[in-house]
C-alpha cells in the first residue's frame, strides 16, 4: 500500500470524524448552503440581465452582455452594507478576461486589481451603512432567536412577524400613554423603555398563546395558525391604529411619534441611523441568556426533549402541553421585544408596512441549526444582505427584491443536508465504516430485537 | 324507518366536528334567512339579499377556484406521503408567469394557432410543476425536512415574482394583459335564476367543476390512487409487493403542481394582471387551500365543499363593502376568512393524517 | 419430491457484520420447514436474500432448479415467493381487498379503473379455496391480527406464491390462533405449497415443521427432520450450550401494600376499552408479574398506573395515596421507577448522549439540579456509573444513544432506573433484546431490589421470564386479568389457556387464587425448589 493511500486515508478518517460532530456538520452545511444559494443568486442575476433592458451591458461573460454584473452585484451589496471599505474603483473593470471561455487557452488576469488602491481611503467604520446594517442585526437577533427557541421546543413558530407587529404596537401604546405621567429626560428613558421592551415581550407572548394553546389542546398543526394570526395581526393592528390611536397630523396610518428620550437612541454612531448600540448589546445578552437557559437549566433540558421526542418527554415527568403554551409564549416574547425594539429604535412610533423581520428570523434561525450562538453570525450575514440590497438597487438596478430570493434559497439548501452529503460522500467516502441502519434480525442500531 | 326513529337517530348519534361545523354553517344561513325575511331593511335583510344575489355566487365560484386547485393539489401530495406547504408559493409562480408569457408574446396575438392568453396558462402551469418537480427532489432525493423545504418554495416565489417583475416592469406589479378569461355561457341553462351563475362563467370554473369529481375518481378508482394512499400510509407495504415509491411519490407531487398551476394562472389571468406587493395577490389562498383540504378529510369534493365555504365568505364581504351604510372597517372583515381558518382549525384539529407523511422512505438494501 | 428452495452458500454482509456466512438451506416442495434460532441468529436476513430485499454479498438462490437473481421483492415474487414479515405490511385504512390486490389492481375501462367487483370476487374465491375466513370488505384498522396475517398470507397466494416465508408468525397470536396457523399450514401444503417460517420457539419448530435448520451467529448449525430429532438437539443447537433459565431466588417477604388499583379501566388510543376493571396489589419485596399476550391491554394498564394515560373509571394507589390523577412527574418524585415497554419512543432521547439521558426524569431533582440549574458534573459521574454497573457498551457517556445496540441501550435504561432508590420499580419487558449473560446480571438486580424490600411490578412477554421471577402471577387477557396465580403451581399449559381467555375450570384453584390475589398467607410461595419452574427451553 502507498504513502498516498495511507495519507488519504489519514485524511479521510479525520475529516470524517469531524464531521460526526454534528455541530461542525451543521456548520458546514450551512456555509455550503449559503455558498450554493449564491451562486444559484447569480444564475439568477445573470438571467435577469439578459431580459432587462440597459443601454450598455455591465458584463460580457461567454460573449454575451448583460445588464447586471454578478460579481459586481454581490461586491456592491457587501461594499455598500459597510459604507465602502473597499474602493469602488477595483470592480471597475472585469476582473478577468470577460471573452474567456474554458476552450479560449489559460485564463488573463485584466483586472485594474493591481493597479488601484484596495481599500477606500478614510473610511470610518463608524458610518451610516455600518450602522443600518447592525440595525437590522440587532433586530433579526430577537427575531431568529424567537424562532429558534420554538424550534428547538419542536414547534415551527412562523409566527413570529404577528408576534412582532402586535409586540410593537403595544409597546408604543404602553409608552405613550406613559409619557404624559411620568419625567421626561434620563429618569424618563430608564423607566420607559424597559416598560416598553417588558411590554412588547408581554404582548408578543400572549399572542402567541394562541397557537400554543390551539397546538396544546386541539391539536391545531401551529403552521397553519401562526401564518393566519400573522394575516390576522397585520389586519388588526391596521384597524385599531386607524380607527383608535391614529396619529391625526400624519397621512400615514401610525400612532404619534414618541418623545425622543422615551426611545433608544444612537450612539456613537451617527444621529439618525436609527441604530442603538444598546439594542445590540441588549440583543447579545438575550443570545447568551438563552444560550444558558436551553443548555444548562432544567426547564431547558425539558424544553428540548419535548421537542426532539415528545413521548420521552412524557415519560421523563415533563408536561407535554404545557411546555408547548410556555415554548410557544417564549418564544412569541421574544418577536415580541423584536417588535419593541423596532419601535424603539428605529421607528419611535408604530407604523403600518411593519417589514417582514419574523420571516426573516426564521431564515436566520434555519441558517443557524437553531442554536442561539448561532443566530449572531447569521444575523449578521441577513443584516449585510438586507442593508446591502439598497446599495445594490441604487447602483447597479437589481432589484432589492433579490434578497428575498436569496432566502428562500437558502433556507431550501439548508433544508437538503442529504444533498451536501451525498456531494461530500462523493469527495471522500464518508460512510466507509458508518454502517448504515439496515434491517438484519439483529445487531440492529437500536434496533428492537425482539 | 319511519321519520321520528330517523328524528331520533339523528340526535342521538355521535357528531363529528365536520357534520357539527357543516351543521352550523347551515344553521348560520338559516338564521340570517329567517332574521332577513322578518325584518327587512336590517343588516340580515341585506345579508340575506347579497348571499342570495346571482353575482354573488359567481364571484364565489371565481374566488374559489385557486383555493379549489391549490388544495386539490395539496391532497395528492399529502396522500402521497409529501406535506407540500408550499401551495402558496406554487400559486404565486403560476400566476406570475401565466401573465409574463403573454405578455412577452402578445397578450391578444397568436402562437401555432394558440391564442397566447392560453399559451401563458399553459405557461403558469408548467412553471408551477417545474418549481413542484424542484421541491420533490429536494424531499424525496435528498430527504428535506418537508415543512421547511415548502416554506422554502413559498418565500422563493414570494421574492422571485415580483423581483421579475420589477427586472421586466420596473415595478411589483404586472401591467394589465388588456384581456382575461374569457365567460363562456351556455344557453338556456344560464338563465336559470341564480344557479344559472353555474352556466355562465370562465373556463377555469368549467375545469374546476370537472377536476373536483375526476380528483376523487383517480384518488379512489384508480390503481395509481391506490398506490398515493399506500404510499401515504404505509409505503413499506407498497415497496414490498413491488410497486416504486419515489415514483409514485414524484408523480403525485406533479401532479399537485399541476394541479395548482391551473389554479394560479386561472388567478392571474381572470384579472389580466398579477399584484405584486406585500403577499401578492395570492394573499395566503394557498394556506386556506390547506385549511380547506384538511376540513374536508383529504376528500376532493370535501375540500370542494369547505373552499367555497371560504371563498363564498369572501364574496359576501366583498359585496358587503359595496353596500353603503356599513361602516365596517374593510381590514376587519378581511380578517374573517382567517379567523374562520383558525376556528375552523381549533375545531377539527384532530384531522388523522396520513400516517408515513412527512417521513422519508427508504427502500431495503444498499 | 423436488427441491423448491436451495441456497447455496449464501454469506451477506453489512458495514461491520457479517450477518450470514456461508448458509446452505435447502427445502421441499410441500413441506414446512422451520428457520428456528435466538433472536440475531440471522434468520431475517436469509429470508430477505430469498425475497429480494437484501442482495446477498456472496452464494446462489436456486429456485425450482432455477438459480435467480433478485433484485428486488418484485423479481422474487415473480419466481412465485411471497414473503409475510413480522410487522405485516398493510394499509391500514384500506380494505382487505384493496391490500390483497395492491400493485396487481385488476382494471376495467381500458385500464382506467379498477375493477373492484372482480378484485373483490377473486379475493373471496381464494380465501374460500384455502379456508380462510376473511370479509374482503373490512378495513384492515378493524380486524383481529389474526386475520391481519391471513390477509397477508392471500396478499401472497393472490400474486401466485409457490414458496411462503413467514417471519416469525406466532409472535403477535394467542395459542388458539397458532393453533389456526398452522392448520392453514396444512391446508397450504396439502395443495402443494411450500412453506419456510422463521421462529425462536423451538415447541413450535417441533410441532409445525417437517424439517428444521437452525441457525446461530449467521451460520447453519444443522438440519435435521423434526421426526428424528429432540427438544434437547435443537435446544443445544440454538444456543451451542447448556440451556440454562433457572432463577434462584430466596423466598419472598411481603411486606405493606406499596400500590393499589382498583377497578381501574382504561382506553387505548382509538378509545376502545383495554383495560377492564383490573383490582390488584403489590406489596413491598415481593414481584407481582402479569403475563399475556402482547396487545391484551398490558401497556395500557402500566401506563395508567405510570401517569401516562388517564384512565378512564377507577383509582390508583400508591403508598396510600390516591394518585389517579395525579402527573408523571410527581409519581417520579414519590420513587417510581419505569423501565418502558419502547425504548426508543419513551425510554430514551435518541439524539441525546448518555450523559443527558441518564437525568431524565430527574431533571429537576438533587443532586442533578438545584434551583433549577443543572449539574452537568455530578450528570456525567452518574451516567458513567450506569454504564460501568450494567456493563453498557461501548462505555462512553458522550455516546448519542442512538448509536447504541437495542441491547446496551435496554440496560442503560435499566440501570438508570433501578438506580433511582424507588419504592417500586415497574419493568416491561426489562430484558428485551438484551444478551443473555445482561438477562441474568438483571434478573438478579431485580431480585436484590426485591430483597431490599422493594415492591417490583413485572410485565414481560417471555413466559419463562414472568414465570420465574414472579412471587404472584396475573394472566391478562383482553383487558382482564383472567386469575392470579402461585407461578411455581402452574403448568405452562395452564398459563397458556389463561392467556387464551380460557379458565381450567376448577373451583379449587380459583379459590386458592383469591387467597393469593389479596397478597396473604402465600409469601412462602417462592421457598419451592426454583429448578421446579417450567421453561420454555426444559424438558417436561
Amino acid at each position: 500500500m502507498s504513502a498516498g493511500t495511507d495519507a488519504r486515508r489519514t485524511v479521510e478518517s479525520l475529516l470524517r470524524r469531524l464531521v460526526a460532530l454534528s455541530g461542525v456538520e451543521r456548520l458546514l452545511i450551512s456555509l455550503a448552503a449559503l455558498v450554493l444559494a449564491i451562486l444559484v443568486g447569480a444564475g439568477i442575476i445573470l438571467t435577469s440581465g439578459r431580459v432587462a433592458t440597459c443601454t450598455q451591458a455591465a458584463a460580457v461573460y461567454f460573449g454575451l452582455g448583460f445588464c447586471y454584473d454578478p460579481l459586481e452585484v454581490y461586491f456592491v451589496l457587501f461594499n455598500g452594507a459597510f459604507g465602502q471599505p473597499f474602493n469602488p474603483g477595483i470592480m471597475a473593470g472585469n476582473l478577468v478576461n470577460p471573452t474567456w471561455s474554458p476552450f479560449t487557452g489559460p485564463l488573463t488576469f485584466t483586472g485594474p486589481l493591481l493597479t488601484t488602491a484596495l481599500f477606500t481611503a478614510g473610511w470610518n467604520p463608524l458610518n451610516f451603512s455600518v450602522a443600518l446594517t447592525l440595525k437590522e442585526t440587532t433586530l433579526l437577533i430577537f427575531t431568529g432567536l424567537s424562532v429558534a427557541v420554538a424550534f428547538r421546543a419542536g414547534l415551527f413558530n412562523i409566527g413570529t412577524q404577528g408576534q412582532l407587529v402586535v409586540g410593537g404596537l403595544v409597546t408604543a401604546l404602553v409608552v405613550g400613554s406613559l409619557v404624559p405621567v411620568l419625567p421626561g429626560g434620563l429618569a424618563g428613558a430608564l423607566l420607559l423603555v424597559p416598560v416598553g421592551v417588558l411590554s412588547g415581550a408581554v404582548a408578543g407572548g400572549l399572542y402567541a398563546a394562541i397557537p400554543g394553546a390551539l397546538k396544546a389542546y386541539a391539536d391545531a398543526n401551529e403552521v397553519i395558525t401562526t401564518i393566519m394570526l400573522n394575516f390576522i395581526a397585520a389586519q388588526l393592528a391596521f384597524v385599531a391604529v386607524s380607527e383608535f390611536f391614529r396619529n391625526p397630523e400624519s397621512q400615514v396610518v401610525e400612532t404619534a411619534p414618541l418623545p425622543g428620550y422615551a426611545t433608544l437612541s444612537s450612539v456613537v454612531f451617527p444621529q439618525g441611523s436609527d441604530f442603538s448600540l444598546f439594542a445590540l448589546a441588549f440583543a447579545l445578552v438575550l443570545v447568551g441568556v438563552i444560550w444558558f437557559f436551553l443548555e444548562r437549566t432544567s426547564y431547558g433540558y425539558d424544553l428540548r426533549t419535548s421537542g426532539i421526542q415528545p413521548e420521552a418527554a412524557e415519560y421523563g415527568g415533563v408536561d407535554a402541553k404545557r411546555t408547548v403554551v410556555t415554548s410557544m409564549m417564549f418564544s412569541g416574547a421574544l418577536g415580541g421585544i423584536g417588535g419593541a425594539v423596532w419601535v424603539l429604535m428605529v421607528m419611535g412610533k408604530w407604523q403600518t408596512g411593519v417589514p417582514a423581520l419574523g420571516f426573516d428570523g426564521i431564515t436566520v434561525s434555519i441558517l443557524a441549526g437553531n442554536n442561539p450562538l448561532g443566530t449572531i453570525p447569521a444575523a449578521l450575514l441577513f443584516g449585510t444582505l438586507k442593508s446591502g440590497s439598497l446599495a445594490v438597487q441604487f447602483e447597479t438596478g437589481v432589484p432589492k427584491q433579490l434578497v428575498g430570493v436569496l432566502r428562500g434559497l437558502i433556507i431550501l439548501f439548508v433544508a437538503m443536508p442529504e444533498f451536501f452529503r451525498a456531494i461530500g460522500t462523493n469527495v471522500v467516502d464518508l460512510d466507509a465504516d458508518d454502517s448504515k441502519a439496515v434491517a438484519t434480525d439483529g445487531g440492529v442500531t437500536g434496533g428492537d430485537d425482539e | 324507518m319511519s321519520t321520528q326513529n330517523t328524528l331520533t337517530g339523528l340526535l342521538e348519534r355521535d357528531w363529528s366536528y365536520r357534520e357539527t361545523l357543516v351543521g352550523g354553517a347551515v344553521g348560520i344561513f338559516v338564521t340570517i334567512a329567517v332574521l332577513g325575511l322578518l325584518l327587512p331593511e336590517s343588516l340580515w335583510a341585506d345579508l340575506f339579499g347579497i348571499i342570495t344575489e346571482r353575482s354573488t355566487l359567481s364571484s364565489a365560484l371565481r374566488l374559489s377556484v385557486p383555493i379549489v386547485f391549490a388544495a386539490l393539489g395539496g391532497i395528492f401530495a399529502e396522500k402521497v406521503g409529501v406535506i407540500n406547504i408550499g401551495l402558496e408559493g406554487l400559486l404565486i409562480v403560476s400566476a406570475f408567469v401565466a401573465i409574463l408569457v403573454p405578455a412577452i408574446l402578445g397578450p391578444t396575438e397568436t402562437t401555432l394557432f394558440i391564442p397566447n392568453l392560453w399559451v401563458g396558462f399553459a405557461a403558469g402551469i408548467l412553471a408551477s410543476v417545474l418549481f413542484s418537480g424542484l421541491f420533490a427532489v429536494v424531499c424525496i432525493r435528498y430527504k428535506a425536512d418537508q415543512i421547511i423545504a415548502g416554506l422554502a418554495v413559498w418565500l422563493i416565489a414570494l421574492g422571485l415574482a415580483p423581483f421579475a417583475a420589477t427586472v421586466y416592469y420596473g415595478g411589483v406589479n404586472t401591467e394589465n394583459l388588456g384581456t382575461s378569461l374569457p365567460t363562456w355561457t351556455i344557453p338556456v341553462l344560464s338563465e336559470i335564476p341564480l344557479f344559472g351563475a353555474f352556466f355562465s362563467a370562465t373556463p377555469a370554473v368549467y375545469a374546476m367543476l370537472l377536476a373536483v369529481p375526476a380528483s376523487w375518481f383517480v384518488l379512489n378508482r384508480t390503481s395509481f390512487g391506490n398506490h398515493v394512499r399506500a404510499s401515504g400510509e404505509n409505503p413499506r407495504a407498497l415497496d414490498t409487493v413491488g410497486v416504486n415509491v419515489s415514483r409514485v411519490r414524484y408523480a403525485s407531487v406533479l401532479l399537485s403542481g399541476f394541479l395548482t398551476g391551473i389554479g394560479g394562472a386561472a388567478l392571474s389571468l381572470g384579472l389580466g394582471q398579477f399584484i405584486g406587493n406585500n403577499q401578492t395577490m395570492v394573499n395566503g389562498k394557498g394556506f386556506i387551500a390547506i385549511v380547506a383540504y384538511l376540513f374536508g378529510n383529504y376528500n376532493p369534493i370535501g375540500a370542494f365543499g369547505a373552499s367555497f365555504l371560504f371563498a363564498g365568505l369572501e364574496a359576501v364581504q366583498i359585496r358587503l363593502q359595496q353596500v353603503p351604510g356599513y361602516a365596517i372597517p374593510d381590514s376587519l372583515i378581511q380578517t374573517i376568512p382567517y379567523v374562520t381558518v383558525i376556528v375552523v382549525l381549533a375545531l377539527v384539529g384532530r384531522t388523522r393524517i396520513p400516517e408515513a407523511a412527512g417521513e422519508h422512505y427508504e427502500s431495503g438494501d444498499d | 419430491m423436488t427441491t423448491a428452495v436451495h441456497l447455496d452458500e449464501i454469506t451477506k454482509r453489512f458495514p461491520g457484520v457479517v450477518a450470514n456466512d456461508d448458509v446452505d438451506l435447502t427445502v421441499e416442495r410441500g413441506t414446512v420447514h422451520a428457520l428456528l434460532g435466538e433472536n440475531g441468529a440471522g434468520k431475517t436476513t436469509l429470508m430477505n436474500v430469498l425475497y429480494g430485499l437484501y442482495r446477498p454479498t456472496e452464494g446462489r438462490v436456486v429456485i425450482e432448479g432455477e438459480e435467480r437473481q433478485f433484485s428486488s421483492p418484485r423479481d422474487a415474487i415473480d419466481a412465485g415467493v411471497g414473503m409475510i414479515h413480522q410487522h405485516f405490511m398493510l394499509v391500514d385504512p384500506m380494505t382487505v381487498t384493496e391490500n390483497i390486490v395492491l400493485g396487481n389492481e385488476p382494471r376495467k375501462w381500458f385500464g382506467l379503473a379498477v375493477d373492484r367487483e372482480g378484485a373483490r370476487r377473486d379475493v373471496r374465491e381464494l380465501s374460500d379455496r384455502y379456508g380462510f375466513d376473511v370479509d374482503p370488505e373490512a378495513t384492515i384498522e378493524d380486524v383481529s391480527v389474526g386475520v391481519q396475517q391471513r390477509v397477508e398470507i392471500l396478499k401472497a397466494l393472490y400474486r401466485g406464491a409457490d414458496i411462503l416465508i413467514l417471519d416469525e408468525p406466532t409472535a403477535v397470536l394467542t395459542p388458539q390462533e397458532v393453533d389456526d396457523l398452522f392448520r392453514v399450514f396444512e391446508e397450504l401444503t396439502d395443495q402443494g405449497k411450500t412453506i419456510i417460517f422463521i421462529t425462536h420457539k423451538l415447541g413450535e419448530a417441533l410441532h409445525a415443521a417437517d424439517d428444521v435448520t437452525v441457525l446461530r451467529d449467521g451460520k447453519n448449525v444443522g438440519s435435521v427432520t423434526t421426526a428424528d430429532t429432540s427438544r434437547e438437539e435443537l435446544a443445544e443447537l440454538m444456543v451451542g450450550r447448556e440451556v440454562f433459565l433457572q432463577t434462584e431466588k430466596a423466598p419472598s417477604d411481603p411486606g405493606d401494600v406499596v400500590l393499589s388499583t382498583d377497578g381501574l379501566t382504561a382506553e387505548d388510543n382509538r378509545g376502545i376499552e383495554a383495560v377492564s376493571n383490573v383490582s390488584f396489589d403489590v406489596r413491598e419485596g415481593e414481584v407481582f408479574g402479569i403475563a399475556g399476550v402482547d396487545g391484551n391491554g398490558q401497556a395500557e394498564l402500566i401506563e395508567a398506573i405510570t401517569g401516562l394515560r388517564k384512565p378512564t373509571t377507577g383509582t390508583v394507589t400508591y403508598l396510600g395515596e390516591d394518585i389517579t390523577d395525579a402527573p408523571r412527574a410527581d409519581r417520579i418524585d414519590a420513587g417510581m421507577a419505569y423501565v418502558p415497554e419502547d425504548r426508543h419512543e419513551r425510554g430514551l432521547v435518541m439524539e441525546f448522549d448518555l450523559v443527558q439521558n441518564g437525568i431524565l426524569g430527574s431533571q429537576h431533582r438533587a443532586p442533578f439540579a438545584e434551583r433549577g440549574n443543572i449539574d452537568w458534573n455530578t450528570a456525567r459521574n452518574h451516567a458513567e456509573d450506569i454504564i460501568r454497573e450494567y456493563d453498557v457498551r461501548p462505555p462512553n457517556a458522550d455516546a448519542d444513544a442512538v448509536s447504541l445496540s437495542g441491547g446496551n441501550q435496554q440496560k442503560f435504561i435499566v440501570g438508570r432506573e433501578f438506580e433511582r432508590n424507588p419504592d417500586l420499580v415497574v419493568a416491561t419487558h426489562p430484558t428485551r433484546g438484551v444478551d443473555i449473560g445482561s438477562t441474568e446480571f438483571i434478573h438478579d438486580r431485580l431480585l436484590e431490589l426485591r430483597d431490599e424490600g422493594k415492591a417490583v411490578l413485572l410485565v414481560s412477554s417471555k413466559l419463562d421470564e414472568v414465570q420465574g421471577l414472579s412471587d404472584r402471577l396475573a394472566v391478562m387477557h383482553d383487558g382482564e386479568f383472567m386469575d392470579v396465580v402461585d407461578p411455581q403451581d402452574v403448568t405452562e399449559e395452564e398459563i397458556g389457556l389463561l392467556m387464551a381467555g380460557e379458565h381450567p375450570d376448577d373451583a379449587a384453584s380459583a379459590a386458592e387464587a383469591d387467597a393469593i390475589a389479596d397478597g396473604r398467607g402465600e409469601g412462602t410461595s417462592g421457598s419451592r425448589a426454583a429448578s421446579d419452574v417450567p421453561s420454555d427451553g426444559g424438558e417436561r
